[in-house]
């Protein structure tokens, strides 16, 4: 079993509803995220311009370097369902884990000093329910479910996208397990190792 | 990244030592010194390594966690506790035999063994941050510029117990010093020019760890070689020298950490 997203950003209108369910869902303090959605782009030469959204969580990394770093487990991979998940009891705050994640993707918890990050709503799904995330979704841009079963929903939409248009962000040997579908007709992908910028903008490296 | 001071001062503190201890252990075969040196000395390293400890500790939010990590026994943090734990005891035991007056081989064996482990970690400590995510820390010239800055600290270190114990004689020390100060230079410069961080932070790399960590405690052990009256203040002008140096490697190494993405501004 390997559960995880599949984004669709030729159907994300960049709404933030995911953003705000997942907050509202888990509970997340303000300036802390567990999804957040960011603009990449706009880039090309005028008049042809690309912008694209690109929501970011865990990418639920197949080779976790957040697993392997971590002193003392709290950062593991559930064994039933496959999900990389933090036991904070078991946290002990060194941040290495947040050192290691290569998209800077793990949140740290002011109020009880622990590290924390996307769930996939384990609460949620371990009852038969989606994710906050892809419930709220109101383009329909957000699949979950497992990647080892070709009826789940992340399967189907995989297999029904074209197969240029999938994605990942930028492999440094952690395998991210998280899917991006993004055509050409709307916009060229990025390798997000090249991509820079603060805050919620980013843009190529050199533009 | 923010600079990490209590990771900085766990890393140069028990790196020191264990070079420290290094001397302790040579002289063990080379028998040089005549007084309470190697006592001292070793009970300074013991210090050092524990002060080192400490403030690594001072890091961690829950350090009532800890025990957890035995259940994961491969990770950098729990390497690195193990090789501390194990040059503290190596290295009390050597004093605890040194006191008692034991057999000699008994002697050699635990200063070998607290050198070795006390030298491994001065490296070691410098692995753990050996990351595929981070760009400028991804290369084992971490962990050799980690080891090899404190080189020269843990030798000067050594000499001014020495000195201030009144041995004559440790001109091979001062030479051991310019051969730190040169493997200080050398490591910290190939990690600087090879990541990038000496070309964004100059003053840091150029002026602190190659000049300042390296170059000084070269020179100072070129001039001590021949035990002028002013070994002592050689020594500690060495010490004091590479300590700012192993600070200005691991400050740049933090400020220049670099993810492929920081999505979420937490670093
Ligand atoms: S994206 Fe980051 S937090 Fe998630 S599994 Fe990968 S390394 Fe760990
Ligand atoms: S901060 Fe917590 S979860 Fe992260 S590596 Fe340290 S102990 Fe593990």
């Amino acid at each position: 079993m390997r559960n995880a997203l599949v984004v669709d950003l030729d159907r994300c209108s960049g709404c933030f509803s995911c953003e705000v369910a997942c907050k509202m869902e888990n509970g997340i303090a303000l300036g802390s995220y567990y999804n957040k959605v960011l603009t990449v782009g706009p880039f090309g030469e005028f008049p042809k311009l690309s912008q694209y959204f690109l929501p970011v969580a865990c990418q639920q990394c197949e080779n976790a370097p957040c697993v392997h770093v971590c002193p003392t487990g709290a950062s593991y991979r559930d064994p039933d369902t496959n999900v990389v998940l933090v036991d904070k009891a078991k946290c002990i705050g060194c941040k290495y884990c947040m050192m290691a994640c290569p998209y800077g993707v793990r949140s740290w918890n002011q109020e009880e000093k622990v590290v924390e990050k996307c769930t996939l709503c384990g609460h949620l799904t371990s009852n038969g329910e989606l994710p906050a995330c892809v419930h709220n979704c109101p383009g329909g841009a957000r699949f979950y479910g497992d990647l080892d079963d070709p009826s789940s929903d992340v399967s189907k939409a995989l297999a029904a996208a074209e197969p240029d248009a999938v994605h990942t962000l930028t492999d440094v040997g952690n395998a991210p397990a998280t899917s991006y579908i993004l055509s050409k007709r709307y916009a060229e992908w990025q390798d997000s190792s090249t991509l820079q910028g603060a805050g919620r903008y980013l843009q190529k490296k050199g533009e | 990244m923010e600079i990490q001071w209590s990771l900085v001062l766990f890393t140069v503190l028990t790196g020191g030592a264990g070079w420290a201890l290094g001397c302790v252990a040579v002289d063990e075969f080379t028998q040089k010194t005549k007084n309470d040196t190697n006592f001292i000395a070793a009970i300074v390293a013991i210090v050092l390594a524990a002060v080192g400890g400490i403030a690594s500790v001072t890091h961690l939010s829950h350090p009532e966690n800890m025990l957890a990590a035995l259940s994961h026994p491969t990770s950098g943090i729990f390497t690195e506790a193990l090789l501390v734990g194990l040059t503290a005891v190596f290295a009390l035991v050597y004093v605890i035999l040194l006191k008692r007056n034991a057999a000699a081989s008994a002697r050699k064996l635990f200063a070998v063994l607290a050198a070795v482990f006390g030298i491994v970690l001065a490296f070691a400590s410098g692995a753990s941050y050996m990351m595929d995510a981070q760009t400028a820390w991804n290369t084992p010239l971490l962990p050799l510029a980690y080891g090899g800055t404190t080189m020269p600290l843990g030798v000067a270190v050594y000499l001014a117990v020495a000195l201030a114990k009144h041995e004559e004689g440790m001109g091979q020390y001062f030479m051991l010093l310019l051969v730190g100060g040169a493997v200080a230079a050398i490591t910290g410069l190939f990690y600087g020019v090879a990541t990038g961080v000496a070309s964004q932070e100059p003053l840091l790399m150029w002026g602190l760890v190659v000049a300042v960590g390296g170059v000084v405690p070269a020179v100072c052990g070129w001039l001590g070689r021949k035990m002028p009256p002013s070994a002592l203040a050689l020594a500690g002008v060495a010490a004091g020298a590479s300590f700012a140096g192993c600070v200005a490697l691991r400050c740049a190494m933090w400020a220049t950490s670099a993810v492929v993405n920081n999505f979420f501004g937490m670093l």
